[in-house]
């Protein structure tokens, strides 16, 4: 219930009433009875959901099951273009998410966007922009490869000659015309991606798109998302394999038990975490020696000797200090190289505990 | 609305379904048993049993048969999709829940439509041509008046379909419902009327006119009061077939309230089969 103090347009006599948000109320002026209805302002968001640069916004999403908080209070926004990479372990509600964003799944709190348009209030102008590869996937069965694409080409309203050439271009060119309950897994994920890319979606939305896929597969995936940001689509990609994230994202959002821990660039995610750039050396023979003198030397954080590997996470510019160090030791490097700090290392370490 | 995407599931769904070799087999199925019936009436006489002696021989086995068909189409339309995923694709295409309810009974009842059609149409085409002066209006009337009874039972389907998470839970409860209809239903209305009408009458085979209004709740019961009424030749002829006791219907009976409340059971489920769906999380 809220309180307001409105006044009579007629007179000015003024006067406070109570009601819920939205409410319209009926009020007759005690002084000069004249008649009118106000209705409650609904209650302003927490954040601006008409985002006008948002491919998609999360607002306050919680979803539970049975007494399970399968997403709890999440909060998240995908820009306009860009490649937003979705991570969590399993079971952390990655998919319970993306049901939520599409409307398959009716949810406890939460306000969700595609382009702008409320999913819960309009749900079917808003699917005009998804195109969306789910994690289980399936067809009809008794159908060809091509019929069950001319079908999603009529549901979605694009012309059917687009189907072929996708079916193609996703190598399913000798498949095109069998059953669909023939094919392998693989396959089937391959068509998945077909159905989503079909009509050129200003919204993907991809869960686990290399899930059963050979590695070409994955490689034809990654071009596929590449593309669709460069006609300037937005994707929202959900994973648990971090290189295929990486590779393609601009942004990751990271999902644990439920709740968003973070969301931001790798690069910015990697810095909080203060994650130091890895040398790597392989010597000919490691001595204790050679350890303990890189340990000593100022910027070194940690030392890990793994075979005849050994890793060094430092900051960047003790480097040639190092490689002095080392040499001056006796060791005799065979090679050397730089690790970047992966989203591995990221991953874990927020969605550790 | 969308009748566009109706259509298209609807199509879809024939596609789907037409490709099952079942579909088929129960299409043969129906027009050997019209003939065999037909041929089997006429064994004492010398020519083919004429088509309304026929349907009045078919109203038994159409009562056992067509209810499991439209329980077979329909008992898994919704959770298989459901359980095997491809719901998920279709929900996300720009489509509202009816328009996929809807599609699914427009796609499924042509189907079922068509066996009967079909199945009944070859057998009355093949004995119009063994007997003469053939009633073809009655018989059109006996193949409108079943698909309208399956289709009852096709929105029963589909209801189970949407009640449950498992498709093998579904098929058990198709199971239940065609032993309910078959068995249970008419166990409970024959009970009601021993309890309520004196014996002697019912020996005499007088029913109470209000056992009559009872007996509407089954849609089994229905149907059949649908064909006899309109199909008068039935009860007089089926002595030959030494069965078939006079039927003295009240004056309610009319096949306009017959047809009403076949519509009223489709309309009906058609509904709950939304409420229930749009509840649904996929």
């Amino acid at each position: 219930m809220v309180e307001k103090t409105i006044k009579c347009p007629k007179c000015g006599f003024q006067k406070t009433i109570s009601g819920n948000p939205g409410e319209k109320k009926k009020i007759v002026c005690p002084e000069c009875k004249t008649e009118g209805v106000f209705t409650f302002p609904e209650i302003q968001q927490i954040k601006n959901i008409a985002d006008e640069d948002a491919a998609i916004t999360v607002t306050n999403l919680t979803k539970i099951y049975k007494d399970v908080r399968a997403v709890d209070n999440v909060y998240f926004t995908v820009k306009k273009g860009e490649v937003f990479g979705f991570l969590g372990p399993n079971g952390a509600g990655k998919t319970t998410t993306i049901k939520s964003i599409l409307g398959l799944i009716h949810t406890n709190s939460g306000q969700i966007t595609i382009n702008g348009i409320d999913i819960k209030k309009n749900s079917k102008k808003a699917h005009k922009y998804i195109g969306y590869l789910p994690e289980k996937i399936a067809f009809y069965d008794n159908l060809t490869a091509l019929q069950n694409m001319y079908f999603y080409a009529e549901m979605k309203n694009v012309p059917k000659s687009e189907c072929k050439p996708l079916i193609v271009e996703m190598g399913l060119k000798e498949a095109a015309n069998k059953k669909v309950g023939k094919f392998s897994k693989g396959m089937q994920q391959r068509l998945g991606m077909v159905q989503a890319l079909l009509g050129n979606p200003a919204v993907l939305i991809l869960d686990e798109p290399s899930g059963g896929l050979d590695p070409r597969g994955v490689a034809l995936i990654r071009n596929k998302i590449k593309e669709a940001k460069s006609r300037g689509a937005s994707v929202f990609v959900s994973s648990h394999i971090l290189a295929e994230v990486q590779a393609v994202c601009d942004r990751v959002g990271i999902i644990s038990k439920g709740t968003l821990v973070a969301e931001d660039t790798v690069e910015k995610l990697r810095d909080r975490l203060n994650l130091k750039p890895k040398l790597v050396m392989e010597l000919e023979k490691i001595s204790d020696e050679i350890i303990s003198s890189i340990n000593k030397l100022e910027g070194v954080e940690k030392v890990e000797v793994i075979g005849v590997m050994v890793h060094v996470t430092c900051n960047p510019k003790v480097k040639s200090k190092i490689i002095l160090a080392v040499e001056r030791d006796g060791g005799n490097i065979l090679n050397i190289q730089t690790m970047e700090p992966t989203l591995e290392e990221v991953f874990m370490r927020f969605t550790e505990g | 609305m969308d009748l566009n995407s109706i259509y298209f599931i609807a199509k879809k769904e024939v596609m789907d379904n037409v490709r099952n070799l079942w579909i088929i087999i129960i299409t043969i199925i129906f027009a050997t048993l019209t003939i065999i019936i037909s041929a089997l009436g006429s064994l004492f006489t010398d020519e083919w049993q004429s088509l309304g002696l026929t349907i009045a021989g078919m109203m038994g086995i159409v009562q056992l048969l067509v209810p499991i068909i439209a329980l077979m189409l329909g008992y898994a339309a919704i959770v298989r999709e459901i359980e095997n995923g491809s719901m998920n694709m279709l929900i996300s295409l720009p489509v509202k829940r009816h328009e996929i309810i809807l599609g699914k009974f427009l796609g499924l009842g042509s189907v079922l439509s068509f066996t009967i059609l079909v199945g009944f149409g070859i057998a009355g085409a093949i004995i119009g041509l063994m007997v003469p002066n053939v009633d073809y209006v009655q018989y059109f009337i006996f193949i409108g008046g079943t698909i309208l009874f399956g289709l009852v039972y096709l929105n029963v389907a589909l209801f189970f379909s949407t009640l449950f998470k498992k498709r093998s839970s579904a098929l058990g409860g198709a199971i239940f419902l065609w032993f309910f209809f078959n068995m249970i239903l008419p166990i409970i209305l024959i009970g009601i009327a021993f309890a309520g009408a004196a014996l002697k009458d019912i020996a005499q085979g007088i029913v109470p006119d209000w056992y009559y209004l009872v007996d509407l709740v089954n849609p089994m019961s229905v149907y059949s009061a649908l064909i006899t009424l309109n199909i008068g030749s039935i009860s007089s002829a089926g002595s030959s077939m030494g069965a078939a006791p006079q039927i003295g219907y009240p004056e309610f009976y009319t096949s306009g309230l017959m047809i009403l409340i076949l519509f009223v059971w489709i309309a009906g489920f058609l509904s709950l089969s939304y409420w229930r769906f749009n509840k649904k999380d996929i």
